[in-house]
């Protein structure tokens, strides 16, 4: 049996820091990750890390922007804490080597970001993501550790009441293994194919937030989802907000600047869900392009300044879309973007399970909120990667001994088996695409109580359908049926928390915008949804914000 | 206006050593837009008609550098290659597996060799203790040095580059054009302290294996453009070493001889290369040479339009004041 201390499973920036800081506190480490950690999605990330580091900006107004940007929901100790991490943290990534952007006076650039009062959003061309996962990657190989690469974890075992282990298969053999551990990290990312229109990759599938809700982990506030207001039209791939940062703008078929209407103060520049809602009404009000998008421009921006700052942003347009920025405006649409839900944890990364904790987006600190800010995500992954990194090595040092059985490894192999002995039954990739539109179609920007119930007859169906679900491909090295069919259970899982939670909540609240409760309720809903399995489905619960000095107003763009 | 569809007919490798069976194409037809990316055909072929094909793949936005596979036979990301001029230029699709590493299964290859040529080009900052960074704040770079870093941050580690390279084929000791480009980037960065020896290293660790064909840079799909960054590597070497290797030698005798004399001196560029005892090694195949082309043993003559050349140099490379 294989053995580590601590066993981060993902390798994205938050799985890679809270190795580091495992490492670093001189524990026995292991990642194991489905990608090569540089293929994470983490390197996608486009935009900037956010750090009020500029002499006009207060770490005061980073707090004050993240707390009303989560509609206040977010808590307000947890964000107080990591904004003031903000600096530290990225001028550590700095010393680590990582490449930004730079004024004239040799400083770090900034960009201005929606939702934001000061230009804070520090950045690497529109690259953020990928310069970070590289330098941090480049300081992670100094140091010793395990990598399980190419590996799909299927279970995390708890037992007595504490982590165990857990248990995956390695795709070039097909076998599956247990890998006792004191603590396991969870740091595998968000689970955004749920949705068929996502800028997500097609790897994002919830495993490590589904494996740990099956061990008894509650998910905090999985209803909130955030839509992307600008991904290209046909394919979803996500056009940086640092588009408007530059200064883009969004038009519709009339040709009107039409965020005047929806924040006449700061435009095209306010927050996710306000952008992603007004592209929607005006789309849905008759104002959309045929084929129902809207237009952002960037053509006044001048070539040089659209290919120098923008310059992943020109590649994708031209070969994705078909349309060059500098002489034509690119179609877009809202998509799924982000999960402000994930496993409970706190500013530790500490869940409900001893030994078990959580960072980045599979995590729920909570700092988001109802709805994150742009540049805010990077820096979580930093920041709470470190601090559950720390956290797990602290549990390791005093932990016993952890005991994984043979029966673990068994009971997990088990329903594959028969996933791969069906001589009937439906391809994995079929359930997935019908989970994929009932959640587009019901569970969307805009919800209302008969979709949701609609919705989650449907997901139930679909479950009921998974149960039959079929693996033709018999081979023992690199079966991505297989991988297929785990995700797609896990994604249904989860799928079926978001709706129960969407529909038990009777109020908007930045990404959760019900149709038949427009307003936010703070006397009953200011609390985050707790989600913890039972054979019957979800059940909800729920714990208070943490609230420091920032009072509830109304929030306004 | 609905987009015209075209038939893509895509022939796939197939593979699954477990399985026995021996490699083979696989022909899947399929109807699509032709501005389809041929990941999203192949995904379709997953999803319609063979859940078993074999790929890796994950963000389909040529970021995550995933998807590289031969595509009728150049390195490309299959994420941003569109169908449509495919066929429009080879009448089909033909997917393999990239070349110049080990196949696992249909179009996954072992990348263990790419990633072990990375990890000797030490990448990563290599700090001075006694030069440390700045407490608390940034170190200190200009707009002008981010700009020397060129276009390197921008790699993906797709490996196309290496799949495409005749020097990796060739010799095992050549690190690949992606582990040099990284290697660049250290070099160049302000921050780091083992410029020189970097560039010493990297004169016996492979640099001058390079062939120069530039075949790397033409299968980038980021544009980090590897073998001018190869180029750049050799030239700083030599500034920071001179000409210690074979490499080395050559490419210095080879700029002496034109600027002497607008042509190569070959028997001259022979001795420079590899010194008199060296030398003596390669007489056996200057004698061949000799027979067929007898002109060679000849102190070759200064070109016609030698003072444009001489232009050329001084322009470039201005000869030190004492040398005129």
């Amino acid at each position: 049996m294989r053995r580590h201390e601590v066993l981060v499973v993902g390798a994205g920036l938050a799985g890679q820091r809270a190795a580091l800081a495992a490492v670093e506190a001189r524990r026995d480490v292991a990642i194991l990750s489905k990608l090569h950690p540089l293929r994470s999605h983490s390197g996608a990330a486009q935009g900037g890390i956010n750090a009020a580091v500029g002499k006009e900006d207060s770490v005061d107004t980073h707090i004050y922007d993240t707390v009303k940007g989560s509609d206040y929901l977010g808590d307000q100790d947890a964000i107080e804490f990591f904004c003031r991490e903000a600096g530290p943290t990225v001028v550590e990534m700095e010393h680590y080597g990582t490449i930004f952007s730079r004024a004239e006076d040799g400083s770090l650039a900034r960009r201005p970001f929606g939702g934001q009062g000061f230009p804070r959003t520090i950045y690497a061309a529109d690259r953020t993501g990928l310069a970070l996962l590289q330098a941090l990657w480049e300081r992670l190989g100094t140091e010793h550790f395990t990598l399980y690469q190419e590996w799909d974890l299927t279970n995390i075992v708890v037992r007595e009441g504490r982590v165990q282990g857990i248990v995956a298969f390695d795709r070039r053999t097909g076998q599956f293994e247990g890998i006792a551990a004191k603590s396991v990290v969870v740091a595998t990312g968000p689970a955004g194919r749920i949705y068929g229109r996502t800028t997500n990759a097609h790897t994002c599938t919830g495993d490590g937030i589904a494996a740990a809700y099956d061990a008894g982990a509650l998910l905090k506030d999985l209803e909130f989802v955030q839509f992307h207001p600008t991904a290209l039209l046909e394919s979803g791939i996500l056009i940086t907000e640092g588009a408007r940062g530059e200064g883009g703008i969004l038009k519709n078929v009339l040709g009107e600047r039409f965020m005047g209407k929806y924040a006449p103060h700061v435009l095209d520049l306010a927050s996710r869900d306000v952008v992603s809602r007004a592209i929607v009404t005006e789309v849905r009000e008759g104002r959309g392009f045929p084929g129902d998008f809207v237009h952002l421009e960037l053509m006044h921006l001048g070539k040089e300044r659209i290919e120098t700052r923008l310059q992943e942003i020109c590649d994708f347009c031209r070969n994705f879309a078909g349309v060059d920025p500098v002489v034509d405006p690119i179609p877009i649409f809202p998509a799924q973007h982000y999960m402000m839900g994930g496993v409970g944890t706190n500013i530790r990364g500490e869940t409900n399970i001893a030994g078990l904790y959580a960072a980045g987006e599979a995590a729920c600190v909570s700092i988001h909120g109802a709805n994150r800010l742009g540049g805010n995500s990077l820096l979580e992954t930093l920041v709470f990667g470190k601090q559950a990194g720390l956290a797990a090595a602290a549990y390791a040092a005093s932990a016993s001994a952890p005991e994984l059985h043979d029966s673990d490894i068994a009971d997990a192999e088990a329903p594959v088996r028969r996933m791969m002995s069906r001589t009937d039954g439906e391809d994995p990739q079929a359930i997935r695409t019908a989970m994929q539109q009932t959640m587009d179609r019901y569970v969307g920007i805009y919800r209302t109580e008969s979709d949701l119930l609609e919705g989650l007859r449907q997901i139930r169906a679909i479950q009921k359908r998974f149960e039959r679900v079929r693996v033709v491909d018999r081979s023992n090295v690199y079966n991505l049926n297989l991988t297929d069919a785990l995700e797609t259970g896990h994604m249904l899982e989860l799928a079926e928390v978001i709706v129960v939670g969407a529909f038990a909540r009777t109020e908007s609240r930045g990404a959760h915008s019900r149709v038949d409760f427009p307003s936010r309720d703070d006397a009953h809903w200011m609390r985050h949804t707790l989600a913890r399995k039972t054979p019957e489905g979800p059940n909800l619960s729920y714990a208070p914000v943490g609230y420091t000095r920032w009072e509830p107003k109304e929030r306004v763009y | 206006m609905p987009e015209e569809m075209v038939t893509a007919q895509i022939d796939v490798f197939r593979h699954d050593p477990a399985g026995g069976g021996a490699p083979r194409y696989q022909r899947f037809t399929l109807e699509l837009p032709p501005h389809t990316p041929v990941l999203t055909a192949l995904l379709r072929i997953r999803a319609e008609q063979d859940p078993s094909l074999t790929l890796r793949y994950s963000c389909r936005s040529a970021i995550c550098g995933s998807c590289a596979m031969q595509i009728n036979s150049k390195s490309r990301l299959a994420c941003q290659t569109p169908i449509g001029p495919e066929i429009a230029e080879h009448g089909r699709i033909v997917i393999e597996p990239m070349r110049n590493q080990g196949g696992v299964r249909d179009l996954v290859v072992d990348q263990t060799s790419f990633w072990e040529a990375y990890d000797r080009m030490r990448p990563h900052l290599i700090t001075d203790p006694l030069r440390p960074m700045p407490e608390g704040r940034e170190t200190s770079m200009t707009p002008a040095q981010v700009e020397q870093f060129r276009e390197t941050p921008r790699c993906i580690a797709c490996a196309a580059c290496y799949s495409a390279c005749p020097a990796v084929e060739a010799d095992a000791a050549f690190p690949g054009p992606m582990a040099l480009a990284k290697l660049y980037r250290f070099v160049v960065d302000p921050r780091d302290q083992a410029r020189q020896d970097r560039l010493v290293r990297i004169q016996t660790e492979g640099l001058w294996l390079c062939l120069r064909c530039h075949l790397c840079t033409e299968a980038c799909p980021k544009d980090v453009r590897p073998s001018e960054r190869i180029r750049d590597l050799k030239e700083m070497a030599i500034a920071a070493q001179g000409g210690t290797e074979r490499g080395s030698r050559h490419a210095i005798g080879f700029k002496q001889n034109i600027r002497e004399r607008g042509q190569l001196n070959e028997m001259k560029l022979v001795l420079q290369t590899d010194g008199i005892l060296g030398s003596v090694g390669q007489a056996g195949q200057g004698f061949k040479i000799w027979r067929k082309k007898p002109e060679i043993s000849k102190k070759p003559r200064r070109i016609e339009g030698i003072e444009e050349i001489e232009q050329i140099y001084e322009a470039l490379d201005p000869k030190p004041k004492g040398d005129r």
